[in-house]
């Protein structure tokens, strides 16, 4: 069943060389056909697949039912696309070419039980994802995509390099099997070159860290995000950054093993100035777009540490609670800038009828539930999370400097909490009331987001028993 | 032998990094793969792996002279511009070049020693001069080779310090290659119907 995961994806891919303008309505439908194949992934217990190659285990199942929602969110949003942005048809056909192969190479990175099978996926997902950007004509956007190419090629590259690493170290101890994480895991104490696997993780970790935007690249993201159409954005914040948290939980689950105060402390360093940092640019953002990109990278930095820090069910609840989030405010943003890209005051004013009025009401409920406002379901990842970080800190040896930390880092959180609810506040009570046009596509993928939250706050039984 | 040649790949590598002339560069890129080719093969005469003896000469076929070709090809087609001088001073990069030599000896120095810890420091080495290469130009192809150079270094820890990645692996790796090459002439044509 699981080669059927690329039948949508491959269909979206052919179909895209037909004439766009008349079947981009059916798209949605033939994207939503990938939950018959998740479904029966989910209901049969087969595990590996090509010679262990693949492995769908239940955190890959639970990733690919995250990302299958968002993939078909964000093709209903591409439908209205070209009512937002001036493109013309030959680049929209190219645009869900290129959305495909991007799927494509996701769904093989998330399922990936070899470390270089998850490496070629990603690798796919990333070139791919250079053309979506140049979709746009500007010169910026030109530039953006080299820059993409560059600095996404040196991030990659560097996962590549400490791949290779942890493979030179655990060769000896495994033999060829070293490339597959499940041998990995089970056999991780036989493992004579610790020094080396370790050396290897932190190339992983950094190449993931400065692909999803952490210190020191923290403002790559936003540029490329602002300078690409919306639906990028969308792609990138609920796709692509989750294939690469999936290969840092991962990689981060077998170094745990090994050695995990040296993992906690080079992640917590890390998360430190990453957050310390965006905390910052978060309060000097002008656009929605920045906005938005900037506060991913801060849920990066988050998942990233309540993982480490053992509290797995935080972690998943708020990755999946972000995964529907993110690409739900970038699709809105679509329309919150359509009176210019610096309106800020006012963007939630000035919608009629009953598709204005269900903007209104879900843009403002996802605002405010990305900083954490219950019932939202980052507000309980955050409560089981830090719950998990002040666990941890009470096992370690050093107290007091991990609650120092905690401290800190719950400061820096504030400020972001800060900006978001003055920027919600502005856009609600500040301004003039200028009428704004909403489509049913993006309408309908904004619906389908704040179903799937919903649905996360049902499963949390499902995701504690994943890890 | 093996030995003679990965100093000679280092050694291409550094004066690569100091070169000011666009045509130069891409030709002492050419060089160094040649030099990574060799070694490849004279290591897979060594272990016996024919696997490695297919990706040197996968390397050799492709990075010594189909990439170098290919770049010089769209180079005088876009009419790149050909002086680019390195953005760190050289007085500057011959104190960097030695101390980045000198740390990876350094951080290489607590693994359990064996014949592959030299080329594993050296690797690590060749990927940061590499990222030096990538950040001291400003001109896009002398990234492009920054870019390649950094893959040379990938396959230079690949083969040395595993005595061989599994063949799908590197064959994965090679078709991405080519398909960053493809995708960086897409990215020059749309650059020169943009001006």
């Amino acid at each position: 069943m699981f080669e059927a995961l690329f039948l949508p994806p491959l269909a979206i891919l052919l179909l895209s060389f037909l004439d766009i303008a008349k079947i981009k309505r059916f798209l949605p439908i033939v994207s939503a056909a990938i939950f018959i194949p998740v479904l029966f992934l989910f209901a049969s217990d087969h595990i590996l697949y090509y010679h262990d190659l693949i492995a769908v285990d239940k955190l890959a199942k639970f990733v690919l039912l995250v990302s299958s929602v968002v993939s078909i969110g964000v093709t209903l949003a591409l439908e209205s696309l070209e009512k937002h942005v001036a493109i013309d048809a030959k680049d929209y056909k190219r645009f869900y070419r290129f959305f495909a192969l991007f799927w494509i190479g996701m769904i093989i990175s998330v399922a990936a039980n070899s470390m270089g099978i998850f490496w070629v996926g990603l690798e796919l997902a990333t070139l791919s994802t250079v053309y979506m950007i140049k979709t746009n004509k500007s010169a910026f956007a030109h530039h953006e995509a080299w820059n993409y190419m560059i600095v996404g090629t040196i991030a990659i590259a560097l996962i590549l390099f400490g791949i290779i690493l942890i493979y030179a170290a655990a060769k000896p101890a495994i033999g060829e099997e070293a490339m597959l994480f499940s041998a990995l895991g089970a056999h991780i104490h036989q493992i004579r070159n610790s020094y080396l696997f370790e050396i290897g993780f932190a190339f992983v970790a950094v190449g993931s860290f400065v692909k999803m935007g952490f210190f020191p690249m923290n403002l790559w993201l936003a540029n490329i995000e602002r300078a690409a159409y919306y639906p990028v954005a969308a792609l990138f914040s609920g796709l692509l950054e989750s294939a690469i948290m999936v290969g840092f939980f991962r990689f981060a689950h077998i170094a745990k093993k090994l050695n995990e105060s040296h993992l906690i402390g080079f992640t917590y360093i890390y998360a430190l100035l990453t957050l310390f940092i965006v905390a910052f640019l978060i309060y000097r953002a002008k656009d929605f777009m920045r906005l938005f990109s900037l506060s991913g990278v801060e849920h990066m930095v988050l998942i990233a540490i309540f993982w480490v820090s053992g509290g797995y069910f935080a972690a998943l609840l708020h990755f999946a609670a972000h995964a529907f989030l993110k690409p739900a405010l970038f699709i809105s943003t679509g329309v919150l800038e359509s009176k210019g890209k610096y309106h800020i005051a006012g963007a939630l004013r000035g919608y009629k009828g009953v598709k204005g009025t269900l903007f209104f009401i879900l843009v403002g409920f996802f605002m405010l539930a990305i900083i954490g406002l219950p019932p939202s379901p980052i507000f309980f990842s955050e409560i089981f999370g830090f719950g998990a970080m002040v666990e941890m800190a009470k096992a370690s040896h050093h107290l007091l400097l991990m609650f120092g930390a905690i401290a800190f880092m719950l400061l820096l959180l504030a400020v972001i909490f800060y900006k978001f609810v003055e920027v919600y506040q502005s856009m609600k009570y500040e301004g003039s009331e200028e009428p704004k046009e909403v489509y049913a596509s993006e309408m309908s993928a904004l619906a389908l987001f704040a179903i799937a939250l919903l649905a996360l706050l049902v499963s949390f039984d499902y995701i504690e028993h994943i890890v | 032998m093996t030995n003679f040649f990965i100093g000679m790949f280092l050694s291409t590598l550094i004066t690569a990094m100091l070169t000011t002339r666009l045509y130069r560069l891409i030709a002492w890129y050419a060089v160094n793969s040649l030099f990574l080719a060799l070694a490849a093969m004279s290591e897979a005469v060594r272990i016996q792996d024919e696997a490695m003896l297919i990706s040197a000469l996968l390397t050799l076929v492709l990075k010594s002279a189909l990439i170098p070709y290919l770049l010089k090809h769209f180079a005088v087609k876009f009419q790149a511009e050909r002086n680019i001088t390195p953005s760190i001073k050289v007085q500057y990069l011959i104190i960097l070049i030695p101390a980045i030599l000198v740390f990876t000896f350094y951080l290489i120095d607590p693994i359990i020693a064996g014949a592959a810890k030299n080329y594993i420091s050296l690797a690590i080495a060749s990927l940061f001069l590499s990222l030096v290469l990538m950040i001291e130009h400003r001109n896009v192809f002398a990234k492009v080779i920054g870019f390649l150079s950094l893959e040379n270094a990938l396959f230079l820890l690949a083969m040395t310090a595993t005595e061989g990645m599994p063949m799908l692996i590197e064959l994965g790796i090679f078709v991405d290659l080519l398909m960053a090459v493809v995708i960086l002439n897409l990215l020059f044509k749309k650059e020169a119907s943009h001006v």
